[in-house]
C-alpha cells in the first residue's frame, strides 16, 4: 500500500467513518474523517488530501456541492462519491462534475480496495513522469533472493531490465530453484506493484476445476454455489498473473488461455457478462517448452505468445558460492521462527553442503536446514543433523589417502565415535582404526 | 510472554481450531489459551442484512483482554461492518481484540466439495492476519505474506502462513 497517500472520509454516520478509516489505516494510508461538508472544507484548506471519499447525502451542503467546492480548491484531488443504490443518478452527476468514481454502499470489500489502488496509481501517474520515474535504479523487495554468484547476479539484472516493461516472461529452471521468487521480484519492481501478484499453480489444479479457477463462477452457477467465485484472471486485473508449471495445462485449456491472453476478455462460468481484465503474464516451467512444442504437447501459438523474454535460473549445483549465504539465511529464518538458539553451521557440515549436488535445489537446502534446526541442539548445525543423500555427494578429493581420510571420518561420525562399531563397519580391526585416526589427526568432537 | 486468548463464539469446527493453537502461539511467540466465553450472538444480528455486526462483537470481546494480552473471537457466523458487504475478519490496528469468521472460508459455500484441510489453512491465515493487525501490522504488499489484504477467499489461498521479513521485524519491534 502507499503509505504516502492521505485519505479524508466525509460521512455523517459515525459507524461508516470508523469502519472505513480502520480499513484504510490497516492498508497503511494516513486517514482523517469529517462528519459534514463544513468540517471537511476546513480540513481540506489546512491539509492536503490525495483522496476524498464523500457521501452524497450529507446534512447542510450535500456531497455533490462539496465535490464541486473541492474541485475548485484543487482539481488534482481524487474525489470518490459514496452512494446508496437509490442515488446512482446523483453519483453520475458527480462524475460529470469531475469526481473520479463512485461506489455504492455497502461496498464489496474488493471493489473499494481496487478503486483505491487504481486511484493511488492515478495519483502517481499524475505526480510523476512515469516513463522517467519508473525506471528501476535499485531493485526492491529482493531480500529473499540470496546469492552473490555470477549466475544469480545475471538473473537479477534480467529482472531489472524486464520489470519495467509489460512483456510476458517465461522463467525456466529446475524444480526448487526459486522461480516464484523471481516472478515476485519482477512484479514488485514493475508499475503493477500496487496490485497483488496472483499465482496459479497449474500442476496442482485438477483439470475439471481449472476453468472455474481461472474464469471464476457466478453465484448459483451450480448447486451449492451460494457466493460468486472470483477467477484468477479477474483477481489479476491491474496486476501480474503468475502461471506456475505452465507445461502441465491441458491442450483444451491452452486454447482457452491463448484466447484470453489475446483478447483479455472472458466470462465467468454460469455468467453471460463479458468481463475485461488487464494483467501481465509471467509463467514458469521446469520443462523445455520448445521441445514440448516439437513433440506436439504444447501449442506453438501459445508458446510464441508467451515466449517474449526468458529468464533461466541456474541450479544450485552451478552456484556453489551461494550455498554458504543461503544456509546462513535459512538458519536465521528458522531459528527465529522456532525460537531456537541455532546461529552457526559447523565447518564440516558446511563443507558437506558445498559438496552436495542438491538435486532438489534451494528448496532441498531449505528443508535440510529446517530439519537440522528442528532436531539439532545448541548453537551450531552439525553434520549429523543433515540427512544428505550420499548418492548426491560430489567427491572433492583426488588421492586415495584423502578418500580414506573422509570415509573414516564419516563412519566415525555415523557411529558417534564408537571405535568397535566403526572398525567393524570399515572392515578393519580397532588397532588399525586407532592408527588411522592418528595418521589423519582426526579429533572426536566435544 | 504475552497471552493470546482464542474465544469460539458459535463456532462448530473446534477440532480444527485446536489443531492451530500451537502454530498461532509460535508465530507470535505468545502463550495461547482457548477460552470459553458465552455471548448471546443474536444481539449482533442485523435482520436487513442477515449478517452479524463485527464491530459490536469486538466491543464485547475487549473486556476479556487484560493489559498486553490479545483476544480473538472465532465464529461460524457471516460478519459485516456497516460500510462493507461482508468481511472475513476484523481488528483494530494495535487494539487488543479481533474477530474472524469461518463462514465464507468453507469451500461448499462456493459450490465446491468440502475440504477440511483447506478450511483449516484459510482459518489459520485469517486468524494470523487479524492478530497481526492487533500487533500493529498493516497490510503488506509482499506477495505471499500473511498480511496481504484479502477481499476474496481465493486471495487468502494465495498467501502463505508466514509473515514476510519486514513484517517479522515489526513484530519483533512491537514485542520490545
Amino acid at each position: 500500500m502507499d503509505q504516502n497517500l492521505s485519505i479524508l472520509i466525509v460521512d455523517d454516520e459515525l459507524s461508516v467513518r470508523d469502519s472505513l478509516s480502520n480499513w484504510f489505516i490497516e492498508d497503511g494510508y494516513s486517514v482523517d474523517t469529517a462528519e459534514d461538508a463544513k468540517v471537511a472544507l476546513k480540513k481540506i484548506e489546512a491539509f492536503h488530501f490525495h483522496i476524498i471519499l464523500v457521501d452524497i447525502k450529507l446534512p447542510g451542503i450535500d456531497g455533490l456541492e462539496l465535490n464541486r467546492r473541492i474541485k475548485a480548491i484543487n482539481e488534482e484531488i481524487v474525489v470518490i462519491m459514496m452512494t446508496a443504490f437509490a442515488s446512482v443518478d446523483s453519483a453520475v452527476q458527480a462524475l460529470k462534475d469531475g469526481a473520479y468514481d463512485y461506489v455504492c454502499k455497502p461496498f464489496d470489500p474488493d471493489s473499494v480496495s481496487h478503486l483505491i489502488r487504481n486511484a493511488s496509481k492515478h495519483i502517481h501517474l499524475n505526480q510523476e513522469n512515469l516513463s522517467l520515474q519508473e525506471r528501476i535504479k535499485t531493485l526492491i523487495n529482493v531480500e529473499d533472493i540470496i546469492g552473490e554468484s555470477q549466475g544469480i547476479l545475471n538473473v537479477l539484472e534480467q529482472v531489472r531490465v524486464v520489470a519495467e516493461t509489460d512483456s510476458t516472461v517465461i522463467i525456466t529452471g529446475d524444480s526448487g530453484t526459486g522461480k516464484e521468487l523471481i516472478a515476485r521480484a519482477i512484479h514488485m519492481n514493475s508499475p503493477r506493484r500496487f496490485f497483488p501478484m496472483v499465482a496459479v499453480h497449474c500442476g496442482a489444479i485438477a483439470e475439471n476445476l481449472m476453468e472455474s479457477e481461472l474464469f471464476g463462477h457466478e453465484r448459483g452457477a451450480f448447486t451449492g454455489a451460494q457466493y460468486a467465485r472470483k477467477g484468477k484472471f479477474e483477481m489479476a486485473d491491474g496486476a501480474t498473473l503468475f502461471l506456475d508449471e505452465i507445461s502441465t495445462i491441458s491442450i483444451k485449456m491452452q486454447i482457452e488461455l491463448l484466447r484470453v491472453l489475446e483478447s483479455k476478455h472472458y466470462t465467468r462460468v454460469g455468467g453471460n457478462r463479458e468481463l475485461k481484465s488487464d494483467f501481465r503474464v509471467i509463467c514458469a516451467t521446469n520443462r523445455d517448452l520448445k521441445s514440448m512444442v516439437d513433440a506436439g504437447e504444447f501449442r506453438e501459438d501459445l508458446y510464441y505468445r508467451l515466449n517474449v523474454f526468458t529468464i533461466d535460473i541456474p541450479p544450485l549445483r552451478e552456484r556453489i558460492e551461494d550455498i554458504r549465504l543461503l544456509s546462513y539465511h535459512f538458519v536465521k529464518l528458522y531459528a527465529e521462527q522456532m525460537n531456537k538458539p541455532t546461529k552457526y553451521i559447523g565447518k564440516r557440515a558446511l563443507r558437506a553442503l558445498e559438496n552436495y549436488a542438491f538435486p532438489g535445489n534451494v528448496r532441498e537446502l531449505e528443508n535440510l536446514i529446517e530439519r537440522a534446526i528442528v532436531i539439532g541442539n545448541g548453537e551450531t548445525v552439525r553434520l549429523k543433523d543433515l540427512p544428505l543423500d550420499q548418492h548426491a555427494m560430489r567427491p572433492t578429493w583426488e588421492s586415495i589417502d584423502e578418500m580414506e581420510h573422509h570415509h573414516i571420518e564419516s563412519i566415525l561420525e555415523k557411529y558417534q565415535w564408537n571405535i568397535s562399531r566403526s572398525a567393524k563397519a570399515l572392515g578393519i580391526d580397532r588397532v588399525t582404526l586407532y592408527s588411522k585416526i592418528k595418521k589423519y589427526k582426526l579429533v572426536k568432537p566435544s | 510472554m504475552s497471552l493470546i486468548k482464542i474465544v469460539p463464539l458459535q463456532f462448530s469446527r473446534l477440532e480444527a481450531l485446536e489443531e492451530l493453537l500451537p502454530l498461532i502461539g509460535s508465530r507470535f511467540k505468545a502463550d495461547i489459551l482457548l477460552s470459553l466465553h458465552y455471548l448471546d450472538m443474536t444481539q449482533f444480528f442485523d435482520p436487513v442484512r442477515s449478517q452479524y455486526n463485527a464491530n459490536e462483537i469486538i466491543r464485547e470481546l475487549l473486556p476479556l483482554a487484560h493489559a498486553g494480552d490479545k483476544v480473538i473471537g472465532v465464529t461460524d457466523l457471516d460478519l459485516f461492518i456497516p460500510v462493507l458487504s461482508y468481511i472475513f475478519g476484523q481488528a483494530y490496528l494495535g487494539g487488543s481484540a479481533a474477530l474472524v469468521s469461518g463462514h465464507r472460508l468453507e469451500n461448499n459455500r462456493y459450490g465446491l466439495a468440502d475440504d477440511p484441510d483447506l478450511f483449516r489453512d484459510r482459518l489459520l491465515k485469517s486468524i494470523l492476519h487479524e492478530l497481526g493487525h492487533t500487533f500493529k501490522l498493516r497490510h503488506c504488499l509482499q506477495p505471499g505474506c500473511i498480511m496481504v489484504s484479502s477481499t476474496y477467499v481465493e486471495e487468502i489461498d494465495q498467501k502463505s502462513t508466514l509473515f514476510c521479513k519486514p513484517c517479522r521485524s515489526e513484530l519483533v519491534e512491537y514485542r520490545r
